[in-house]
């Protein structure tokens, strides 16, 4: 592409972002005063109501996804997406971007989210999140008591154990929760990896400052592992979600550069305790 | 009915036991100024556990009300004295 042609291009990547920005918060509040409303009224089933408005998210994302590509501010491949569909498990995605949650929410039919407690204080969101039974992010052992709730009742929970996006250039940094989830619930984790080159809308960067050409996002899903693996005989459930985190850490390539020695120690320790690391390659 | 006090030293030494055990912490670390949080990496999930253990330490039920303003090793053991100081409650 030509220098000028470059710059035009540029200069209609930030339109289209700030447009779909724009068309996502007014598309949110649009359909959360009709067509989830009407979703809600379509059936006498709370349970019922709930699959139709997640399928309801599922394809308002996947509108977003496809005007983004259509845009020309993205592009994106997938890889093994179709496990996505096999219910009950405990889904787990590396935050690279603002989108990841748009992207995964696209490609799987029925999924539990956690989401900002806030939400069920807005008066167009609430009804939304409720009718979804999305998740509040609320405190340690109520937020994993509902989580392994609802796992147990069969459905799929997707969650972000770094709890928040990297920041870019700093290592991966996980909390323990999801191991504490799957663990509570038994459940099996189905690990994504989101691939975003060149990184954008990634934690600190303003949506104006879109990257030089655009970006191109690579889900792909891992195979599945049982929590139960994690667990050892006689021992503290403690024990096995510290393992199992050190696990997930392994898996997105963090276990070098910990943010403490500490963890540091437990990465090569738990590195070193093969029989319980499946193979990652 | 007999109440059990226990010496700093005692809870102290019971402490690094159980934190060894339930979070593989290493036991020189488990010194009376050490933060939970930022030195132990004890996270409020694991707190609840730790609440349980202690239990077995006291034969009373802690609240966690009572152990909301805990942040160091130091803290804890004054949490766990002041629960076995309270009269036995039927």
């Amino acid at each position: 592409m030509s220098r000028i042609g470059r710059s035009i291009n540029h200069v209609w990547r930030v339109f289209a972002t700030g447009l779909v920005f724009v068309l996502f918060g007014l598309g949110a509040l649009f359909i959360s005063l009709t067509i989830f409303p009407l979703l809600r009224l379509s059936t006498l089933h709370a349970d019922v109501a709930r699959r139709r408005i997640q399928r309801g998210m599922q394809r308002t994302f996947r509108v977003y996804i496809e005007l983004m590509r259509m845009l020309g501010i993205m592009t994106y491949e997938l890889h093994g997406v179709e496990r996505l569909r096999e219910p009950g498990r405990l889904i787990v995605a590396n935050h690279p971007t603002l989108i990841d949650v748009v992207m995964l929410v696209s490609l799987i039919p029925e999924v539990d989210c956690i989401v900002k407690r806030g939400l069920w204080r807005n008066p167009f969101l609430r009804w939304p999140v409720i009718w979804a039974s999305y998740i509040p992010n609320s405190e340690g052992e109520e937020l994993i008591e509902r989580c392994a709730a609802t796992l147990q009742r069969g459905h799929s929970l997707l969650v972000f154990p770094e709890g928040t996006r990297t920041v870019p250039g700093r290592p991966i940094r996980m909390q323990r929760g999801a191991a504490h989830i799957a663990l509570a619930a038994d459940a099996d984790i189905l690990p994504v990896t989101i691939d975003c080159d060149p990184p954008t809308l990634f934690k600190g960067n303003p949506w104006y400052r879109v990257p030089e050409r655009p970006f191109h996002m690579k889900v792909t899903v891992g195979d599945p592992v049982s929590s139960s693996r994690f667990r050892r005989e006689g021992e503290a459930s403690t024990r096995a979600a510290r393992r199992l985190t050190q696990w997930l850490l392994a898996y997105y390539g963090a276990s070098e550069g910990e943010h403490s020695n500490q963890d540091q120690q437990r990465a090569n320790s738990a590195a070193s305790a093969a029989p319980i690391a499946p193979a990652v390659s | 009915m007999s109440v059990n006090v226990k010496s700093r030293e005692e809870i102290l030494e019971y402490l690094r036991e159980v934190l060894v055990e339930l979070f593989e912490v290493k036991p020189e670390q488990v010194v009376p100024e050490a933060n939970l949080y930022e030195d132990l990496d004890i996270d409020s999930i694991d707190a609840v556990d730790l609440i349980l253990k202690l239990k077995e330490l006291t034969g009373r039920k802690i609240q966690p009300q009572q152990f909301k303003h805990v942040r160091t090793i130091n803290d804890v053991i004054e949490a766990i004295q002041s629960v076995m100081a309270e009269s036995p409650t039927a």
